[in-house]
């Protein structure tokens, strides 16, 4: 029993020595791929998995979280440290804004507003010309710098790990008091019952609105690793296929769990990669494993069944 | 041209891309009204309608068939569509029937990667040239065009619709159909067959894809494996904008969705045109949160 | 709750499974990466089907060559997926870079996706040629292993409207472009120039990549009377855009690059309604080049149909070919430093010279019109 607890410390100091071990290039920028996906599952894990709200358009806001550093870092010059504020704090007003028609809507209505967004937004992001680039995006976002050293992590793959597991340590802590805390506990009673929940006192629209921030804070911060990594974006990169395959993290991994959005961030982004050796049967193969994985895993690989099995006093 | 002609020609042309939209549409209501599930699926059952009415028409044109040949190779499709949607209902959704709501999502959205891919490596990447089922005629009143295919279009798909109401009206399993939307527990416990019920209600809608998908390849010349995405997000946005679940209400927004699409493109700008749909859309959905014609939920404790 | 750490295991060493798959031998890999699957996937297999075919070729002729006692050098090719995705294109491009059998990359297609991995190969010097990436910004870079085939928008679009306008004589042109970096670039250089001739622009439009439906569009064009439409964009939506030109009874004429330089174009516009149209495409007569009459003989009996991007995919890989076989070392610097010492290497669709950006300074656009099913070669564009 004594030795469960140290198992979360192994897998982190694993996750850190892994590079030093591994000195492939290529495995360490899959990896850096997989954590901006962890980052984005995360996300909207708050949104679909705590608070119960589909959202089908979370590419808008990895979006704009990576246009947001973008234009500030060209235009005003705003080094990667600032810009992960800003892009995080941007995109979650962003999606507060977007949460609006959320609060009149309820279930698969909200999802395809949420879709309808994300749609737009890729339309706008690719019509814009002036602002955004158009179709060829936005080129020259300078990489992140270490200020003191002076390093320039440039396209090394090694400095990007570290950097996004912090990033990821740091959400994951934050998740972890949330989820227990008032607000968590609301977004649950609103996930199970929003009838109950508004009865019970609960400000449903001050929930669903939270919800949608801290999601867009989340993703904001993984667009701006992603903008800042591979120095120049474009709307190719937020289509809709991106919402879709988060949203399969989120579900694969297991809804309401976090360490079931790593696992299924990891498992999806590591998969193809896997199959690339079947150039074009890859995809197919993939859309199998899918649904087998949702065969044998109906609840995703890490459910959180726990937590639906607690009784809420447990949580005190 | 005067500008009323023009407006007219425009209104006559999304009316055409409305009807097929309205077809697929209906696919994803009946499914969600009865199932409460989103079937990513959809649009590639559609892709798969188109493929294999190109398929059948080949088939039957080198056949005693082939001096009406537009009949059988309607109805081949359909049955073959009828039989894809029943075999992705028993495979990949009937065994989650009681996991967690997403989980059917996902496994959609895995079966829509192995169709696409599936079509891309038989039939292969590039667009396939559909040929013309029928010898276009155009009917000209004062600049204003209709063709018969555009007129072929529209009588068949009003026919499938109509057909499909006195179905889901007036006959014995649109009647369980109804109850099952109604109350999936307590039909169950009156001895409606779920399973069947469901089972039947994706046959039809992927039947309807079928036709749907015939049309557009009939109506637009080429097909590709990659057509099944766009067509069935606008489908799907026809049948929220209806009123999910409500079938007349996915008609007439597909209609509808056709119609302002074509204007959008037309009077405003082509590339702006997807953004108007969503934004009328999210518009309408924010002044009737269930659609032009969902039932108004009441919640009570 | 209890099985799940079971499941992670699973997982795990599935995952784990996969990353140590290197086998190694001595063939030197040639990259490909371009978009395999996906709405564009045609596109990259064809560009990928004549790097193969070009090492083939390379693989018989060392065979041969081995009997008289020259090292015989086997290539091959490595073939990789990056959906036209950037975050794939880089991952794609890290692969390659950290397999040291890879000493040269043909691709990627997509300006988008050959940006960010421009820097990742600049970063290992490891060279790669794109035959189709067109956009100029992409050799202004300052990236020393950069090369490209394929002419930019800023040449193909003016040669385009010196054509059409000095050589056609048009005078109202409507242009549409696909919104892609292609199509939009392309159909932008075109409409500047046709601007500066004095042809009189009467709009320019764009449509949405995968949708079929112009006729709207068109409905709005048509009162306008232009005399030719020039489409930036691939011939999905070109062939779609001209067959719904002509179902509204509108007379213009069609152009377009060498997106819509395919016979797939007049095979889905049908060949009555594609008669007449004409590509911009780099190069002049292939059939002309006897090399290129073996070469579409070669590929139409392995792959079928003669795919757009085929004969600069073979082309890219040929100059890599000339170059290691000269360079006689599995050694990218080698690699790197050799190709900039051939001064010129013939390609079927041309000449190829690089300058010291890397840009094609042959960059020479030939004229093609659809006639009876086949693309017949005009002439020079001016």
């Amino acid at each position: 029993m004594k030795f469960q607890k140290f198992i979360p410390w192994l897998v982190i100091a694993a996750a850190f020595l892994f590079p030093f071990f591994d000195k492939n290039a290529y495995h360490i920028d899959v990896l850096v791929t997989a954590g901006i996906f962890i980052l984005l599952a995360l996300g909207l894990q708050v949104i679909v998995g705590y608070a119960g709200i589909l959202n089908l358009g979370f590419a808008a806001f990895f979006a704009f979280g990576a246009y947001t550093y973008a234009i500030v870092n060209i235009h005003f010059h705003v080094p990667f440290w600032g810009g992960v504020a800003v892009s995080a704090i941007a995109t979650a007003v962003f999606g507060m804004l977007l949460a609006f028609p959320a609060l009149r809507l309820s279930g698969d209505y909200l999802a395809i507003v949420t879709l309808g967004a994300g749609e737009i937004t890729r339309i706008v992001l690719n019509n814009l010309d002036q602002v955004t680039g158009g179709p060829n995006g936005l080129l020259g976002i300078d990489h992140p710098r270490l200020p003191m050293v002076n390093y320039d992590f440039s396209v090394h793959s090694q400095p990007y790990y570290f950097l996004i597991l912090i990033f990821i340590l740091a959400v994951i802590f934050f998740l972890r008091r949330l989820e227990t805390s008032r607000l968590g506990r609301a977004w649950r009673a609103l996930r199970e019952d929003e009838l109950a929940a508004s009865a019970m006192g609960i400000n449903l629209a001050w929930a669903k609105l939270t919800a949608f921030g801290i999601g867009g804070f989340i993703a904001g911060i993984a667009g701006c690793i992603f903008a800042a990594k591979q120095g120049t974006i474009s709307p190719d990169s937020f289509d809709f296929t991106v919402s879709v395959m988060v949203l399969a993290m989120v579900v694969l991994g297991g809804i309401g769990s976090i360490y079931g959005a790593v696992l299924g961030a990891l498992v999806l982004t590591i998969l193809p990669e896997c199959l690339r050796d079947f150039t074009s049967y890859r995809m197919l193969i993939f859309g199998v494993a899918m649904v087998v994985m949702m065969l044998f895993r109906p609840s995703g690989i890490w459910s959180s069944v726990r937590f639906r099995a607690q009784p809420l006093r447990a949580n005190k | 041209m005067s500008i009323l002609d023009i407006f007219l020609q425009q209104l006559i042309n999304g009316l055409t891309i409305g009807m097929i939209y309205a077809l697929i549409a209906l696919g994803y209501t009946m499914v969600y009204g009865i199932a409460q599930l989103i079937n990513f699926a959809h649009g590639e059952v559609f892709m798969v309608g188109a493929y294999l009415g190109l398929l059948f028409y080949t088939i039957f044109n080198q056949t005693a068939l082939a001096s009406w040949i537009i009949a059988p190779t309607f109805l081949a499709t359909m049955i073959a569509t009828a039989l894809l949607g029943y075999l992705i209902e028993r495979c990949a959704y009937r065994p989650l029937r009681n996991a967690p709501r997403l989980a059917p999502l996902i496994a959609a959205i895995g079966i829509s990667f192995l169709l696409q891919n599936a079509v891309m490596l038989i039939a292969g990447p590039t667009d396939k040239s559909f040929p013309s089922i029928l010898t276009i005629q155009k009917y000209t009143f004062s600049h204003v065009t209709v063709t018969n295919l555009q007129i072929l279009i529209t009588v068949v798909s009003i026919g499938l619709m109509t057909g499909l109401h006195f179905f889901v009206k007036h006959t014995k399993i649109g009647k369980a159909m109804r109850a099952l939307a109604d109350d999936r527990q307590a039909a169950s416990l009156m001895g409606i067959d779920v399973n069947f019920v469901i089972a039947v209600a994706f046959i039809i809608g992927s039947a309807l894809a079928g036709a749907g998908g015939l049309m557009f390849g009939a109506y637009y010349n080429t097909i590709n494996f990659h057509d099944g995405y766009l067509a069935g997000m606008k489908a799907f946005t026809a049948a929220v904008l209806g009123g999910i679940g409500n079938i007349p209400g996915a008609m007439i927004g597909g209609v509808l969705l056709g119609v302002l699409e074509g204007l959008a493109a037309g009077y405003i700008s082509s590339q702006w045109k997807n953004v108007f749909a969503f934004l009328i859309l999210i518009l309408i959905l924010l002044f009737r949160p269930t659609g032009l014609f969902g039932a108004r939920v009441v919640k009570k404790v | 709750m209890k099985t799940a750490p079971i499941w992670f295991f699973v997982c795990a060493l599935v995952l784990s499974a996969c990353g140590s798959s290197s086998d190694s031998n001595s063939k030197i890999k040639i990259g490909c990466a371009a978009p395999l699957t996906g709405d564009q996937a045609q596109i990259g297999i064809d560009m990928c089907n004549g790097v193969e075919l070009a090492l083939l070729q390379a693989n018989d002729f060392a065979q041969q060559a081995a009997v008289s006692g020259v090292a015989p050098l086997q290539f091959e090719i490595s073939r990789q997926d990056d959906q036209h995705n950037p975050a794939q294109a880089v991952n794609v491009a890290k692969k390659f870079v950290s397999d040291p059998a890879v000493l040269a990359v043909v691709g990627h297609f997509n300006s988008s996706c050959t940006k960010p991995s421009s820097a990742v190969y600049n970063s290992a010097g490891l060279t790669q040629i794109t035959p189709a990436s067109t956009n100029p910004e992409l050799s202004r870079q300052g990236f020393s292993t950069f090369f490209r085939t394929a002419a930019t928008d800023e040449v193909q679009g003016p040669k385009g409207a010196i054509f059409a306008v000095k050589k056609l004589g048009i005078k109202k042109i409507f242009v549409i472009d696909d919104k892609t970096t292609y199509g939009k670039g392309l159909a932008d250089e075109f409409e500047k120039k046709a601007r500066e001739l004095g042809a009189e622009i009467l709009g320019h439009e764009g449509i949405t990549q995968g949708d079929k439906d112009f006729t709207p569009l068109l409905t709005k064009i048509k009162p306008l009377e232009p005399e030719l439409i020039y489409y930036g964009g691939i011939y999905p939506e070109g062939s779609l855009l001209l067959r719904q030109t002509r179902a509204l009874d509108m007379k213009a004429g069609f152009m377009g690059g060498d997106g819509i330089a395919t016979l797939t174009f007049s095979e889905l516009a049908t060949q009555a309604i594609a008669e007449g149209t004409y590509a911009t495409m780099v190069g002049g007569d292939m059939h002309q080049v006897p090399a290129a009459a073996s070469f579409i003989r070669d590929y139409e009996s392995k792959y079928g149909t003669l795919g757009q991007w085929s004969a600069y995919g073979y082309d890219s890989a040929n100059v890599f070919v000339e170059t290691i076989r000269k360079a006689a070392t599995k050694d990218r610097a080698a690699v790197l430093k050799t190709i900039r010492e051939i001064p010129k290497f013939q390609g079927i669709t041309g000449d190829i010279v690089f300058d010291e950006k890397g840009d094609n300074q042959n960059q020479f656009i030939g004229i093609f019109q659809f006639q009876s099913g086949k693309l017949h070669y005009v002439g020079p564009a001016d």
